[in-house]
Parts: C-alpha cells; sequence; structure tokens
C-alpha cells in the first residue's frame, strides 16, 4: 500500500519537522518551481548536487544548469562544499524526519559533510511514525532494503553547556515538498 | 563550588568503587564539584522524557513488545549470532568473536596495522571503554580521535563518563571553557557553546578528512540482514562510518535482536527515553560494506570498503546464565534510569557508577563485564526509590539487580554489618523499645549514645531518631474500640476494610494509623486493625534479601485470609503498599497471590477517592473548614507510590474539596527509608533533600502556615528537618479537617 496525499499527514510532518528546526517549503512539482525553490534557498557558492535515489531526475533538469552546480565533485570540492542538495524517499510525520539513502550516489557526503542541506521529498512519501518505515506495507518495503539515515532537524548538540546547532554536520537543514 | 579543573581528586582515580573509602571520595568530589551540572542536565533530560513519552500514544505497549523482543532475543542469543555472522558474511563483511577484552583489542590492533593505519576517528561506543581500545591502541603508537564533542572533552580531560548518553554530563560550559584554554594554546575565544563546538568541530573535521579507519559502536544490530543501528545528534557517527574505507563496529552479543523489522520500536524508545527527543538529528540504519564509493579524502589510493563487526563476550555468556542478572543484558542504553534518579541527579556518575558503567543498571554491569563483585559496590547508592522501573523502556527491574548486589557483596563480605543489622532488622528493635519508650528515646537522644550509635551503627548523628510512641497503634485502638462503637451507614459495601498496622506506624507513627481508623469512623465505613507483622522492607533494602523473603511469605500468607474473608487492606506507609503492590511479585515468588494482593490493597485517600465515586457522596460541606481555597497545601509524592500508581490519590482528593495544592516534581526526597540516616550518605541525602526543600520554598504563596502533606515518613522526617510548618500524612490532615 503506497500512502497517498493526506492533508491531516502533511500539516503534521510540517509542523514537526519546524519543531525540530527544519525550514520547510512546500511546492508544486515542476522542475521550474523546483529550480527557483533552490535558487532562492542558496547563495552564490558551489552546491554539490547529489543524483536523486528516488525522485524523478528531470526534476532537477533546469535547476543543474546553474554554474555552481556540481555533479562530480573532486575530493577538495568534497571536502569543502557548504551546500548540499539530495532527494529522501520517505518524511515522517510525528518526528518531522526525513529519509536519506546511503547508495552508490553522493546524498551522503552531500547531507553529511556540508553546512546546509537541502532536501528534497515527494508529497505522496510520508508516514504516520517510525515504525511504518521499517514495514512491508509502506512504500514497497523501501526502508527495508537499504542503509540510510533518519534526518531529524539539523546536527546539534549540549556536550558544551548550551544547545548549539551545526557541529560534525549541517546546521541548516532545509526540506523542500514537492506537491 | 569549587572548579572541577583544579579539584584534589581526579575522577579517574575514584573510578574503581571496590573499597568503601573511594565510594565515600567519589562522593565527596561529586558533591563538591559536579552536582550542579549533573542535577540541571539531568533533570532537564527527565522532564524531557516525561514530556516526550507522553506523545507516544502506546507507549506501554511499545515497552511490552521491547522487552519481549529482547527477552528472546537473548534467549535464543547463541543462534542469533550464528545467523548475525551469515548476514554480514554474505554482504562481504567480516564477523569477530572475541571472548575477551584482549581478544577484542588485538583482533582490532591486527586490523589497523594490517592497514598501516596511523590514525583512527571513533564515535562514541561505551562497549570500546569497556575493553579500553584506546589505552591499548595508544600503547601501538596508533592515534585514536575520539569525535563524539563529550568523547573529546572526556579525551582531554582523560575523566571516565559519567553518563552513558551525555558522558560529559559532570562539565559545566565554563569549566569546559577552561579546560580547553589550558590544553590547547590558541587565541581563539573559547567562551560560548558556539565558540567552544567551532573549535572542536575544525580539529575534528581534519582528523575526519585524514583519517584510515572508522570505528563506532552500534545501539542494535539485526541478525535477519547484519543492519546496524546507530542513534546520534552530532553527525560524528555518520563521519566515521562513512569516510574512512574501512569500518569496525564494536558491539556487545547482546545487542544482537532477530529482525529488522523491530527497529522502529526500538528507535522510537530510545530517543524520548534518552534525551526527551522524538527522534534525535540522525538515526543511522547501515548495512556495510555501504554501497557509497570509496572517496579516499586522505589522499590515501584505492581500495574497496571493507567492514569488521566485533562482537564481544566479555562476561555477557555468563550474566546470562544468571537468573539474577540477567535482566540487565536487555538493557538499550537510554539513561532513563539515570536522569530519572534523585541519587544520580545530585551526584552522576562518577559516583554513582564504575569505570565504564553508570547509574542504577551500572552496577549489574560492572559487575558482570568485569567479573569483580566489589566493583559494582556503588550500586548502594541505589535506595531502591524505584522511580526508574516505570521508565526503562524494556522494564527493567534495576532496584532489585541492586538488592542483589547488595546481598552478594554481603556474602562476600561474612555477613552483614552490624549497620545492615540493625537498619534490617528495626522491627524487632522497635518491639523491645517499646516496652520502655521513654527509656530508649532518652537513651537515644542522649549525646553520648548519638556519638556511641554513629560510630557503631553508622546512624548518622546529625539526624534525629524516629521517635518510640508511648503507645503502640495497637494498644490505641484497643483502647480506642472499647470506647467507640460505630455504627455502619453504609450497607452498599460488600466488602469490610482492615487497617495493616506495618512496623513503623505501629511503633513510631500511631498517630498516622489512629487517624485513618477515625476518618474511615468519620465515614461509616467499618474498619478493623490487623496483627502487627513485619513487611521485609527494611531488610530488603540492605540487601538481606533471603530473611526479607521469609517474613514476606509469612505477611503475604496472613493478608490472603484477610482478602479471602471479604476485605480490603489499607495500608498508611507508601513504601509497605508497594510492597505489596510491586516488590512482592519477586519476593514471594508467587503470582497468583502477589495479584491479589495487588488488587486488593491501597492507600487510605486513593480508597477513599474511590469510595466517594462509588457512593456519590460530596465531603465539601463536611468539613471544619469554612473556605478551604484559601488554605495552601503543598504535596510531596513518595517516591515507591509514584510507581505503583498512587502518587496523585492526595493531590487530586484535595483540590476536589477546594484547596489550593502545589505537588512536588522530585522523584525522591533522598532520605529513601533508612538511607539518609546512615553517616556515609548523610551528605548526599540533605543534597538531594534540599531540591524538595527548594521547591517547597518557592512554591504558590508560601509561608510559615502552608499545610505540607507527605505519606512517606521519611519524607515527612526530611522535610521537618529543614521547615517549621506544619506536616501531615494525607489521612491525618483529612482526619482534622473533617467533622
Ligand atoms: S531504584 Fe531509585 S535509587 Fe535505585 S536506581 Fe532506580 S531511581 Fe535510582
Ligand atoms: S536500564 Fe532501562 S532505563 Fe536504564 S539505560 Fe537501560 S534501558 Fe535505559
Amino acid at each position: 500500500m503506497q500512502s497517498k496525499r493526506d492533508e491531516d499527514l502533511i500539516k503534521q510532518f510540517i509542523e514537526s519537522a519546524k519543531s525540530a528546526a527544519a525550514f520547510v517549503e512546500l511546492i508544486p512539482s515542476n522542475a521550474e518551481s523546483l529550480n527557483n525553490s533552490l535558487i532562492a534557498a542558496t547563495g552564490n557558492e558551489m552546491i554539490l548536487l547529489a543524483e536523486p535515489d528516488d525522485l524523478d531526475p528531470e526534476l532537477f533538469s533546469i535547476f543543474k544548469l546553474n554554474k555552481n552546480v556540481v555533479t562530480e565533485p573532486t575530493k577538495e570540492q568534497i571536502s569543502n562544499i557548504k551546500t548540499g542538495i539530495t532527494d529522501a524517499f520517505c518524511a515522517i510525520a510525528n518526528t518531522g524526519s526525513v529519509c536519506v539513502s546511503v547508495t552508490k550516489n553522493l546524498s551522503s557526503p552531500a547531507s553529511m559533510l556540508t553546512r546546509q542541506h537541502i532536501v528534497i521529498i515527494d508529497v505522496n512519501t510520508i508516514v504516520q511514525k517510525p515504525r511504518d518505515v521499517f514495514s512491508d506495507s509502506y512504500l514497497e518495503g523501501k526502508g527495508l532494503k537499504r542503509s540510510f539515515s533518519i534526518i531529524t532537524g539539523p546536527s546539534a548538540t549540549a556536550d558544551m553547556g548550551p544547545l548549539v546547532r551545526g557541529v560534525h554536520g549541517p546546521g541548516k537543514l532545509h526540506i523542500i515538498i514537492l506537491d | 563550588m569549587e572548579n572541577i579543573n583544579d579539584y584534589i581528586i581526579h575522577p579517574r582515580q575514584i573510578a574503581d568503587k571496590s573499597s568503601k573509602e573511594s565510594l565515600q571520595k567519589a562522593i565527596k568530589l561529586a558533591l563538591d564539584v559536579e552536582t550542579d551540572a549533573v542535577r540541571f542536565n539531568t533533570q532537564t533530560f527527565n522532564t524531557n522524557r516525561y514530556k516526550a513519552v507522553k506523545k507516544l500514544n502506546d507507549y506501554e505497549e511499545l515497552k511490552d513488545r521491547a522487552r519481549q523482543i529482547k527477552e528472546d532475543s537473548i534467549q535464543n542469543l547463541p543462534a542469533l549470532i550464528v545467523k548475525l555472522s551469515h548476514s554480514i558474511k554474505a554482504r562481504g563483511g567480516i564477523v569477530f568473536i572475541a571472548g575477551s577484552k584482549k581478544e577484542a583489542t588485538d583482533y582490532i590492533k591486527n586490523v589497523c596495522i594490517s592497514h598501516n593505519a596511523k590514525l583512527i576517528v571513533k564515535a562514541k561506543s561505551i562497549t570500546s571503554e569497556e575493553i579500553e581500545l584506546n589505552y591499548e591502541m595508544e600503547k601501538v603508537g596508533i592515534e585514536i580521535a575520539e569525535t563524539d564533542l563529550a568523547e573529546f572533552i572526556l579525551q582531554v580531560s582523560k575523566e571516565q563518563p559519567s553518563h552513558n548518553v551525555a558522558p560529559a554530563i559532570h562539565r559545566s560550559r565554563e569549566s569546559i571553557s577552561e579546560l580547553f584554554k589550558r590544553n590547547f594554546r590558541t587565541d581563539k575565544r573559547l567562551d560560548t557553546g558556539e565558540e567552544l563546538t567551532e573549535f572542536a568541530r575544525d580539529i575534528l573535521r581534519q582528523k575526519f578528512l585524514s583519517a584510515d579507519i572508522g570505528i563506532s559502536g552500534a545501539n542494535l544490530i539485526a541478525a535477519d540482514e547484519g543492519t546496524i543501528l546507530l542513534v546520534e545528534s552530532e553527525g560524528n557517527i555518520r563521519l566515521t562510518t562513512q569516510l574512512p574505507t574501512v569500518h569496525i563496529a564494536v558491539a556487545g552479543v547482546e545487542k544482537i535482536i532477530p529482525s529488522k523489522k523491530d527497529f522502529g520500536i526500538f528507535i522510537e524508545l530510545l530517543a524520548t527515553s534518552g534525551t526527551g527527543q522524538s527522534l534525535t538529528s540522525y538515526t543511522n540504519i547501515l548495512e556495510p560494506p555501504i554501497d557509497l564509493p570509496v572517496l579516499n579524502l586522505n589522499g590515501r589510493q584505492g581500495k574497496q570498503r571493507e567492514f569488521h563487526l566485533v562482537l564481544i563476550d566479555n562476561g555477557r555468556m555468563k550474566m546470562r546464565e544468571d537468573d539474577d542478572l540477567r535482566e540487565a543484558l536487555y538493557c538499550i542504553r537510554c539513561s532513563a534510569c539515570m536522569n530519572v534518579c534523585a541519587n544520580f541527579q545530585a551526584v552522576g556518575g562518577h559516583a554513582f557508577g564504575g569505570e565504564v558503567y553508570t547509574g542504577g543498571i551500572g552496577g549489574a554491569w560492572t559487575v558482570g563485564t568485569t567479573g569483580s563483585l566489589e566493583k559494582g559496590r556503588f550500586a548502594e547508592l541505589c535506595t531502591g526509590c524505584s522511580r526508574c522501573v516505570p521508565n526503562c523502556p524494556v522494564r527493567i527491574d534495576i532496584p532489585r539487580l541492586n538488592t542483589t548486589i547488595k546481598n552478594r557483596l554481603i556474602k562476600a563480605d561474612g555477613g552483614p554489618s552490624f549497620q545492615k543489622s540493625f537498619f534490617g532488622n528495626f522491627s524487632t528493635i522497635g518491639k523491645y523499645a517499646s516496652i520502655i519508650p521513654v527509656l530508649s528515646n532518652w537513651v537515644s537522644n542522649f549525646a553520648i549514645s548519638r556519638k556511641l550509635m554513629e560510630k557503631i551503627i553508622g546512624f548518622d548523628k546529625r539526624r534525629s531518631i524516629p521517635q518510640f510512641a508511648k503507645k503502640t497503634l495497637v494498644k490505641q485502638y484497643e483502647k480506642y474500640r472499647k470506647s467507640t462503637i460505630v455504627k455502619s451507614k453504609t450497607n452498599i459495601l460488600t466488602r469490610r476494610v482492615v487497617l495493616f498496622a506495618d512496623v513503623f506506624t505501629n511503633y513510631n507513627n500511631p498517630q498516622v494509623g489512629m487517624a485513618a481508623i477515625r476518618v474511615f469512623d468519620k465515614l461509616g465505613v467499618p474498619i478493623t486493625l490487623s496483627k502487627v507483622l513485619d513487611d521485609g522492607r527494611a531488610l530488603q533494602s540492605q540487601g538481606l534479601v533471603e530473611l526479607a523473603r521469609n517474613k514476606a511469605l509469612k505477611l503475604a500468607a496472613y493478608l490472603e485470609q484477610l482478602i479471602d474473608s471479604g476485605k480490603e487492606v489499607i495500608v498508611v506507609e507508601p513504601s509497605v503498599l508497594s510492597l505489596f503492590r510491586y516488590d512482592y511479585k519477586k519476593l514471594i515468588n508467587n503470582d497468583k497471590l502477589f495479584y491479589k494482593l495487588a488488587k486488593h490493597t491501597y492507600d487510605p485517600i486513593e480508597y477513599i477517592n474511590k469510595l466517594l465515586i462509588h457512593l456519590e457522596v460530596d465531603l465539601t460541606n463536611k468539613l471544619n473548614i469554612p473556605n478551604p481555597s484559601s488554605t495552601y497545601i503543598f504535596y510531596h509524592a513518595h517516591c515507591q507510590m509514584k510507581t505503583v500508581g498512587a502518587g496523585n490519590a492526595a493531590s487530586d482528593f484535595y483540590r476536589s474539596l477546594g484547596f489550593n495544592v502545589s505537588v512536588s516534581n522530585v522523584e525522591c526526597c533522598g532520605m529513601a527509608g533508612s538511607f539518609g540516616y546512615k553517616k556515609e550518605y548523610y551528605e548526599l541525602s540533605k543534597n538531594v533533600g534540599s531540591d524538595l526543600i527548594n521547591q517547597i520554598r518557592k512554591s504558590n504563596s508560601f509561608d510559615n502556615k502552608t499545610i505540607i502533606l507527605a505519606s512517606g515518613i521519611s519524607c515527612r522526617e526530611q522535610i521537618e528537618d529543614e521547615l517549621n510548618n506544619p506536616i501531615y500524612h494525607p489521612i491525618e490532615y483529612l482526619e482534622k479537617i473533617l467533622k
């Protein structure tokens, strides 16, 4: 059973993601809108765009032409680029999380070495709770077939006393939901 | 407060608690320089956990399932190890099963040497501390960089962890700033959380980019697919496991569960129970060697990704065979039992913990993984308050584990100390003292005898001694019954009520028992008094389990007769009530009888609440106080009473009568039966108590007329020590205000 567009789930997801300190926007699912949002979200610096694992690559066709976008980074670039863009195969309403795959594509480095992570999800892939990700009945059991990270808000620590965002991972998490 | 960086004792020196002296020194160290940071941080986690689990609408059911999965996994562990090894090998990973610490570190060393590794990045792993991995690696000249910021701090300060989720929980921002300024020659500003974080991040980012191997732990491992679960907030685990070409995961064998499908249950429980977040920033589900292409950011060439799983026994299989300690293996290391523990909140894991494992659950783990009973001596700091029990996501009976350790220590020491016998046998002492109470009270308050008592029994001379009543409850009741005949106003009631005459109420606090009798009489509910029998509570908390069991069996049989003859049992002392509703399950080991006791025993106010609803009676017009809303009450619920679900009875009751009630949210008063009387724990007990006292002082419209209600006799003593307010058991106060 594929989850279907569900107003309530979307609302819950947006609320939870915001309270986990992520920035969230809901936009129409086409290459042009996505391009506009990504341009607005990124500066004039280099951007590491990981090839999507699940979304249609066509959605990135316009943004990809941007001169700052790198899709096949050098070692030097991987360790220095400040903004990374990936897709996520699933989002969780109760917790405001997104599930980013660890595959042969560069989603991992784009979401763990950077200072800002922009993540794009399809509105129809929101499930209710973490348990649902590990079930055959959601998303065709995708969550049982791969390595991934459930990302909930930016990287954070309280080890130095007060809460600090942005430690080893990105201090900013920006979620774009494609509707 | 003194400064931890300059303190005369280094925490490492007192990490091993084999001797009583090191435990004493550790408590002093913690109270002198760590208590503020520990209390603030654990209490923040604690408050957040209560909020977070409220949002899990099937929390109780989730815990049952998690418990079941862990029980089954440990039961089937040998088969699961085989299955897991196959799954990992099928994917191209390598599994090594290490019997001992040395086998584990030797193996890891060899892997590192075979890769000619110079630098290793490591994510937080308690198991790697258990096998002393850093020490072993440094001996052969391999650098290990701890990348979790708390572990990074500890690597600089050379301290052992003080908490299992936030290992540097004992350090304030100020003490970290000072530590870093002393250790790193830098002109960077290090005065805010951001500055400190950025500073550490920059150092560690260079390590990540040049590391040869990454070593992680594992929160859980699924045998069916060989999947590893790793939960974190900072992002260092992602970097550790994915940047270097070689990944080694180190995990105790108890981390294995059968199926990846069950990860969801544990993921939801772990974050909520730990830091009180719905999820932490990163929950990593990895099936290494991962598909991500080798990045070679350190400039070294080529090669394929390589994955080693080092599974560690080091005493675990023996724990599995041990009927008492086995339960500890179900622990998922969430830290709830530390954050909720009043004693832990005061001293943290440097006192309430050993070289590696901390808190209430730490005793069993220390004993199990070191094979040394003595090292588990810090289990003495568990008062048995039971607040951890309902908050443990796998329902581990932590106080029971600690009672086991205390019991074994007594046997190893060649029998109970005089102190333990004294506090464990208070009932017998009470019996003799009550024959000549005037004399014994006089003796016990006489300065010379107080000094002697402190010296011989360890009864702190700053504490007032529980006084023996001139007339026991039994005597007072007999006299009262002769002169007062009450007609039952209620015939709807099919069951009659009996007040259980527990030892403390009988000898020390008969007025509370008499108050209950009079209130029930006023309500027209027929009530009688039971025989006086020892319940085993005091013996159990000293670790004298066998003696406690004998008493419990006798008492349970007696109570069964009462219940079978149609009676409900009222218990005024909460530590006794919780025996019948919790501890006796294991102590008498007879489920049918236990559930009968649990069902038919009540706190007096709890029973009255039920009765009022049942009889549709309104007490508001039966009070001799005209305007209750102008009376301020502060109510402190007894720790064990909260655990057995009767914690709100009195506050609900007085609120429904229109009183202005404030409620404490401290987990325990710190007195905890005899704990606070003991000389060696006096300061700790007072420190815990100060939390409650501060709350009372800050409560709504507090002044010296505020009525303080607390059902535990020891809670009342702890409060009386500091405040001159009127203090009552809730039933005592009811007697006063009822017409
Ligand atoms: S029973 Fe109480 S004192 Fe013992 S570990 Fe649990 S919370 Fe702490
Ligand atoms: S004993 Fe229970 S509460 Fe304590 S750390 Fe383990 S799982 Fe958590």
